[in-house]
């Protein structure tokens, strides 16, 4: 489960980054690819236009150019009479002929017939001297327009395509005298358009008829007037996607021809393919850096997390000696370093435990080792009051009785006794103390009645007390230790006092704080300070401090307000 | 954005160029294009209509057009033999030319379902390097066993210039049609040319010693240099032209009509000699380089029976070819 979302998120994550870089690169290849298409596809526009206007002036030149010529045969005297009279070879003539026709004799040949076709001069070298139909063909034309014509030749498949004109020969009273013929050869055309066509572009003239006149790659003339004259009847677009040129038309009202400007596609198919493979290519690209990314930056981030959750796994199986290293002091680093804080303290808390375990079982011990045997010493200690008082020394009578008493208090097994039985066996105590120390102190127990039946951990008062007379009362006159007891807010607090020397300053303050080394010569009070702390936690302890009033030294014992009836509950 | 210069790229404006309804035709035409085109050409320079071609075996074209009945592309049938044009009948709507006057009668369509084009007499024609001056005279020399495999025949189901010459062969032997179909089926020797191109060819290559054709053909392959000779047989040979029908339903009749008056006119007409064919027209004079058709014996060319028979001849003949035996 942990696998299959740690391998979703970076799933996701690839996803995400596979989408941010890709989906703009679409976007982009896209937009470019159009409005490069758009740009080249204006660009190729006006260069086509260009190029028409520039060929439909050279067309008008033509045309004005024979225009002229033909008026130039008309007017010409020799010439006409030659025409109309129909002689040949003669050599006036063909001067003046050569003359009329000089200017535009390099870029096509000029042919003289008479009214009936009859052919008279020509300006070739070998010219055909066959007649020409008047009721055919392109002097028929020029016979029923009375105008100058352009027309394709008949045969294109036999002699290729050409371009014919024809313009009738007025006489002067407005008759038909004759007529004139200019012809231009695709090598003709070739040079009068060739400089307005463009290396790369290809020119088809058309009839009116979309009939093949000229191709500027020749050859291509017949087939590709015909595949494009079918489109137009057949109301198909002639340009198409999947051919090398895109054509442009134009019409050339005067001559009557169609120029037909093929420029080539800009995107053919492999242009279109090289561009495809370049968006295939940054698109894997892009691929691949989203892997790449996604798995850096997922490595990053899963790394720490992993390692974070394995510790937190060792720890749940109670191993706390571990550590989350952090490379970097980004929020994941400082989120491991927080969890090693928190196991530091962790640590700190459980070594604190075991501590105070130890130390109540060394108590505990301490207690057991003070139990040994000491039925013996009690029975011991009543056959030794039987023998003093047979022997009339009273006070060993008495004091081992009273050591009989403490030692029997001492060995019970209750942990907690009343307040009340706590105060009897003080008073054995200082029945002892007094007879060692020949009675040089008052010891004045004022613990209110009802306060008697508080529970008190045993033989928790005796040392205090202890520690009162033979410290505290040691060398004074009329030596003073009183016991006071009250309870607050479920606090009973037992204060001893005497009228002593008091403690040296460096001991007064809470007990609390005080390690054994410091309480040499103090045990008893160590001891009554843990034990209070071990069973009631650490806001309960002794309290020392020197009487405000001038002599003598307090121990304040605090701890819960509890009876018999109720069970202390240890911490 | 360019409309301004008159040059144009785009498809709408392109087609602008094309031309009206009212302004087109659409002719099929079985005419090699050396005959079309002038006349084609010539047509669209006159009337201003433009001219649809499409190209293709006569009797290919015709069975389109039947084919193409409930809807018809095309408007005129220009070319194929007359009698080709009658089995296809019902597809033709009839149309009697302004020029029927100056059609010399024997080729006027009696219901006006054609238009004569040009007279085609068929002829014989063999190979001057392998056969002598005389060798062969008439259709019955076919029938001899020495030319067994050596006559050069197109498939008259797919040719109908070769579908004429057996019908008119048929009429020129004489005797019963099945026998003579089955003699002549015979000494083809299973040799059977796919078009009638061929024919020219195998005689041409000497593959062949003779060929059955049309004058028209033979001559302009002699003209180019082939050394073959033309027989006019002396049993008879037929003068069926080929000519133009209106197809039934054109979408352009109008313009079809003028076409059909084009194709019979005399400046047509005139130009036919240039293309080895001799005109229908009384105006026109033959040209003098071949035989004035009163020296040609003919035979009785029926070409209502061929027309009605065509389907009967056809299976018959191809029965026959398919047998090797003797007859």
């Amino acid at each position: 489960m942990k696998r299959f979302l740690f391998s979703s998120f970076r799933n996701r994550l690839f996803a995400a980054f596979l989408a941010a870089s890709l989906i703009p690169l679409f976007i982009c290849s896209a937009l470019l690819l159009q409005i490069f298409r758009l740009q080249m596809t204006s660009q190729a526009q006006q260069e086509a236009s260009d190029s028409l206007a520039e060929l439909a002036q050279i067309l008008d030149q033509v045309y004005l150019d024979f225009t002229r010529i033909a008026a130039a045969v008309s007017l010409d005297d020799t010439l006409i009479q030659a025409v109309v009279q129909g002689t040949r070879e003669n050599s006036e003539v063909y001067n003046r002929f050569l003359e009329v026709t000089q200017s535009f004799r390099d870029n096509a040949c000029f042919d003289l017939y008479d009214r009936r076709g009859g052919w008279l001069y020509s300006t070739r070298n070998l010219p055909h001297d066959d007649p020409l139909s008047t009721r055919w063909g392109v002097l028929y034309a020029a016979e029923q327009q009375r105008e100058v014509v352009f027309s394709p030749p008949e045969d294109s498949a036999s002699s290729g395509p050409c371009l014919l004109g024809a313009a009738p020969l007025l006489d002067g009273s407005g008759e038909i005298a004759g007529f004139l013929l200019i012809r231009l050869e695709q090598s003709d055309l070739n040079d009068l358009l060739g400089g307005a066509v463009g290396t790369s572009n290809n020119l088809l003239l058309l009839s009116a008829y979309w009939r093949p006149v000229y191709c500027s790659q020749s050859g291509l003339s017949v087939s590709l007037a015909n595949t494009l004259r079918q489109r137009l009847l057949s109301g198909q677009p002639l340009n198409s996607r999947s051919e090398a040129f895109t054509y442009t038309v134009s019409h050339h009202p005067s001559t009557g021809l169609y120029m037909v400007l093929g420029q080539p596609q800009m995107f053919t198919r492999d242009t279109m393919g090289l561009l495809y493979t370049v968006s295939a290519s940054c698109a894997l690209a892009c691929l691949a850096i989203s892997i790449l990314m996604s798995l850096t930056l997922s490595r990053q981030m899963f790394h720490p997390i992993q390692r974070l959750h394995k510790a937190i796994e060792a720890v749940s199986h109670n191993n706390l000696d571990v550590y989350v290293p952090s490379e970097h002091n980004d929020e994941l680093g400082q989120l491991a370093a927080r969890f090693n804080e928190m196991l530091i303290a962790l640590k700190h808390n459980q070594e604190q435990l075991v501590e105070n375990q130890k130390e109540l079982n060394e108590a505990q011990i301490r207690m057991l080792q003070a139990q040994l045997n000491p039925h013996f010493l009690c029975n011991t200690l009543d056959t030794m009051k039987w023998i003093s008082k047979i022997n009339k020394v009273p006070q060993v009578a008495v004091m081992s009785t009273n050591l009989a008493d403490i030692l029997r208090f001492c060995v019970s097994p209750d942990e907690f006794v009343p307040l009340r039985q706590e105060l009897e066996i003080l008073n054995r105590y200082v029945e002892i103390q007094r007879i060692r120390l020949s009675g040089t102190f008052t010891f004045r127990p004022l613990v209110p009645l009802e306060l008697e039946a508080c529970l008190v951990p045993k033989m928790m008062l005796q040392p205090i007390v202890e520690n009162a007379i033979l410290h505290g009362l040691d060398g004074v006159e009329n030596g003073v230790a009183e016991i006071r007891a009250w309870a607050r807010d479920g606090v009973l607090t037992i204060r001893v006092t005497d009228n002593g020397r008091g403690f040296p300053p460096e001991l007064e303050g809470p007990y609390a704080r005080r390690d054994r080394e410091l309480s040499r010569g103090h045990l008893g009070l160590y001891n009554v300070d843990t034990i209070l702390q071990k069973y009631y936690g650490q806001g309960f302890g002794l309290f020392l401090e020197n009487c405000p009033d001038g002599a003598g030294a307090a121990v304040t014992a605090t701890l819960p307000l509890r009876y018999e009836e109720e069970e202390p509950v240890p911490c | 954005m360019l409309a301004g210069c008159g040059a144009r790229t785009d498809p709408d404006a392109q087609l602008s160029f094309a031309p009206e309804q009212s302004d087109r035709l659409v002719v099929y035409t079985s005419h090699k294009e050396e005959v079309w085109r002038p006349v084609v050409q010539e047509f669209e320079a006159r009337t201003g209509i433009w001219v649809d071609v499409v190209t293709g075996g006569s009797n290919e074209l015709l069975a389109r057009i039947a084919q193409e009945s409930d809807a018809p592309a095309a408007d005129v049938m220009f070319g194929g033999g007359v009698d080709s044009l009658e089995v296809y009948r019902d597809y033709f709507t009839p149309y009697v030319s302004g020029e029927q006057e100056n059609i010399l009668e024997i080729y006027q369509s009696p219901e006006g379902i054609w238009t004569p084009f040009s007279v085609l007499p068929v002829v014989l024609i063999y190979n001057t390097k392998l056969l002598a001056d005389g060798q062969i005279t008439c259709w019955q020399d076919l029938l001899q066993p020495g030319l067994r495999g050596k006559i050069a025949f197109a498939d008259p189901g797919v040719s109908g210039s070769s579908f004429t010459a057996l019908v008119t062969l048929l009429q020129a032997v004489g005797g019963e049609t099945d026998d003579t179909l089955q003699q002549f089926a015979y000494n083809l020797g299973g040799l059977e040319l796919d078009s009638s191109g061929e024919v020219l060819t195998a005689v041409a290559n000497g593959s062949c010693w003779v060929g059955i054709t049309l004058e028209e053909t033979a001559l302009k392959r002699q003209q180019a240099g082939d050394s073959i000779a033309l027989i006019y047989p002396e049993d008879g040979t037929s003068l069926v032209p080929d000519g133009s029908a209106l197809v039934k339903g054109a979408p352009h009749p109008e313009n079809a009509r003028k076409f059909l008056d084009f194709t019979a006119s005399s400046d047509v007409q005139q130009l036919l000699a240039d293309l080895y064919r001799r005109s229908v027209r009384t105006d026109v004079a033959p040209s003098p380089d071949l035989p004035g058709l009163d020296t040609l014996a003919l035979v009785d060319y029926d070409i209502s029976w061929a027309s009605q028979n065509h389907d009967g001849v056809l299976m018959s003949w191809a029965f026959y070819l398919d047998r090797r035996e003797t007859p």
